[in-house]
């Protein structure tokens, strides 16, 4: 991370969190929001977009670290108990992430489905820890001998995420991280290369899991509630448009894609307002994901960040990181030859 | 500082990849290993390489036996190898991926804390001088694998290779895909190598030209099986080298 990186974070994320701070609790509302979706996006994509390693879990994770969390507090851990949900996340995500010491692609994915349904269903009938389909209801966190409320809320989340970009920025700095974009590439090579795969993977869960259950219990916090509906299959496609839209491999591409994504009902709900066919903009909003994925897909894999980039190119400002052509993303091109009966 | 393989061989199916390959190695030399396509010269490196398992046969590194260890297990022991095609890793920069060669090395590698807290810049400079000067690399040590030439990439994976500090290098067809004129440097570049870190090279080779004039000794596979052995000029001379391999008719 350069310097420059770190002075625009910063700056953003005090930017943030005033606006959070000053402008009443929709803004509030808006800034957290957004804030704990990063949170949850970056996690997934140092899972996805760094290691390589596809889940459609990230939804019930959350869910993990919201009645880790929500448990917790209501047990008096008070702010302790955000720590205690991503604990509990990461445990999780790396029992989630055992197949894919044997698995790979697609049969992974697979096994992550099933481990989303799973643990939904475990929300819903572990009743005396987690109160059901009616949901927990979370006591709100003490900030100054009273509940914090949405602008308090709006400046922790802002600052949560800032330190969360910053530990994750160095972690991809170190070889730690570099393992990670090796085994995404192909397995094969980064073994051939003495890296050991298993390990790689094993951290790559335990951290996206600590990162995703921070999330969860802020949303625990902030909606002081925990619930199986909150938790389901929706949660983990908004995560994945998220990183799709922003960009996969980028920490900051997370961020701007839970921002697009989060705002973008809202926006649309706006619009619905002025307009008369409110019923058709509200149905849109269903399937407007869904769209962007596959546009996204289609034409930029890479996100709004490359997108950006490829622009600011164009314009001149010389290229100085040149973008990787999207045809061969995760293609993995390595010679079959090297080592076929492995 | 010998390599010695012994009567290698390994099935796939009905095909005999290699049959009863033995190979002998010394210190400071530079074996090449030439054949025409499907000879078995791949699956031999994979063999004494960790990444495939023999059926019969034995190895060893300076008296220790081989056969058996991981890819990284053998990096500890000073082997390295380069892979015959490259993969274009995405987004990390040449320096990324030679620190990455350097952490399997026992020494080499920095602790995560001081990785993570610390600044790379002494590193980055020590390896730009000593690793990528040499290779040609300083000037695009910071930028991504990606959008580097062919030829600029398999420097890389030779930057990488030797950035464990290796005594056995393993090269899977270090100049295929270069241009004639990066063919004649990166056989150089294999020289000064080998003079600099006083390693053994076993390379894997289709360009004669280069192959003549790097190696101290060619070994000629065909069909899974060594058919010839000796100098570079013995090689040229040799009717059935010649038959089989160098295309006469
Ligand atoms: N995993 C494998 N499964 C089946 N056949 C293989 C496998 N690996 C290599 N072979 C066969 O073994 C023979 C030797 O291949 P290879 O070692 O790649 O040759 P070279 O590198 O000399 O061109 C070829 O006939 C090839 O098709
Ligand atoms: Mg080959």
């Amino acid at each position: 991370m350069t310097k420059r990186s770190f002075l625009v974070a910063l700056a953003l994320a005090i930017g943030f969190a005033v606006v959070g701070f000053e402008s009443g609790r929709f803004w509030a509302y808006l800034v957290y929001s957004v804030a704990i979706a990063s949170i949850g996006a970056l996690s997934l994509n140092i899972l996805i977009g760094y290691c390589g390693q596809i889940t459609f879990a990230q939804g019930a994770l959350i869910g993990v670290g919201a009645y880790g969390a929500g448990i917790a507090g209501n047990a008096g851990w008070g702010a302790a108990s955000l720590l205690v949900g991503a604990v509990c996340s990461a445990l999780v995500s790396l029992l989630i992430g055992l197949p894919a010491l044997r698995l790979r692609g697609l049969y992974f994915a697979i096994s992550t489905l099933a481990a989303q349904f799973i643990l939904n269903y475990l929300f819903k009938i572990l009743q005396p820890l987690t109160n059901g389909v009616s949901g927990l209801v979370v006591k709100p966190l003490m900030l100054f001998g009273r509940p914090a409320n949405d602008e308090q809320y709006a400046v922790i989340c802002v600052g949560l995420l800032f330190l969360s970009w910053l530990v994750l920025t160095r972690i991809i700095q170190t070889n730690v991280g570099r393992a990670f974009l090796v085994v995404r590439e192909s397995e094969l090579v980064a073994r051939g290369m003495g890296v050991d795969v298993a390990r790689a993977k094993i951290q790559a869960f335990l951290l996206s899991g600590f990162f995703a259950g921070l999330c969860g219990g802020l949303i625990a916090f902030t909606s002081r509630l925990a619930n199986p509906e909150a938790f389901e299959i929706g949660l983990s496609v908004d995560q994945t448009a998220m990183i799709i839209v922003g960009g996969l491999g980028s920490l900051g591409g997370s961020i701007i894609g839970a921002g697009f994504v989060t705002l973008l009902p809202e926006a649309i709900e706006r619009l619905g307002e002025l307009l008369p066919s409110a019923d058709l903009i509200s149905a849109f909003r269903e399937m407007a994901f869904g769209i962007l994925i596959i546009l996204f897909l289609l034409l930029e894999p890479r996100g709004i960040v490359a997108l950006a980039r490829r622009i600011f190119a164009r314009r001149g400002a010389a290229a100085r990181t040149n973008l990787p052509d999207r045809a061969s993303y995760g293609s993995g091109a390595i010679s079959a030859q090297n080592g076929r009966k492995a | 500082m010998t390599l010695e393989v012994r009567d290698l061989s390994i099935r796939f199916g009905g095909v005999a990849a290699v049959t009863n390959m033995s190979l002998d190695v010394n210190a400071r030399e530079i074996v090449g290993l030439i054949g025409p396509n499907g000879a078995g010269k791949t699956t031999f490196i994979n063999c004494i390489a960790g990444v495939a398992q023999p059926d019969t046969g034995a190895a060893s590194w300076n008296g220790r036996a081989i056969l058996g260890l991981s890819p990284a297990d053998l990096l500890r022991l000073g082997v390295a190898r380069t892979f015959q095609s490259v993969v274009s890793l995405h987004d990390l920069t040449v320096l990324d991926l030679v620190k990455l060669g350097a952490a399997a090395h026992a020494r080499r590698g920095r602790g995560f804390l001081s990785q993570f807290f610390g600044s790379d810049k002494a590193v980055d400079e020590e390896i730009c001088e000593s690793l990528l000067a040499p290779l040609n690399l300083v000037d695009v040590a910071n930028s991504p694998i990606q959008t580097l030439s062919y030829g600029q990439r398999k420097s890389v994976d030779l930057a990488r290779a030797l950035a464990c500090e290796p005594q056995l290098l393993y090269l899977d067809e270090p100049v295929a895909g270069l241009t004639f004129q990066e063919g004649l440097n990166m056989g150089a570049v294999i020289r000064s190598v080998r003079d600099r870190f006083g390693c053994s090279v076993v390379m894997v080779e289709h360009k004669m030209d280069v192959v003549m004039s790097t190696c101290d000794r060619i070994v000629v596979m065909a069909h899974g099986a060594r058919i010839f052995e000796g100098t570079p000029a013995e090689t040229q001379k040799d009717a059935e080298v010649r038959r089989v391999y160098l295309g006469d008719a």
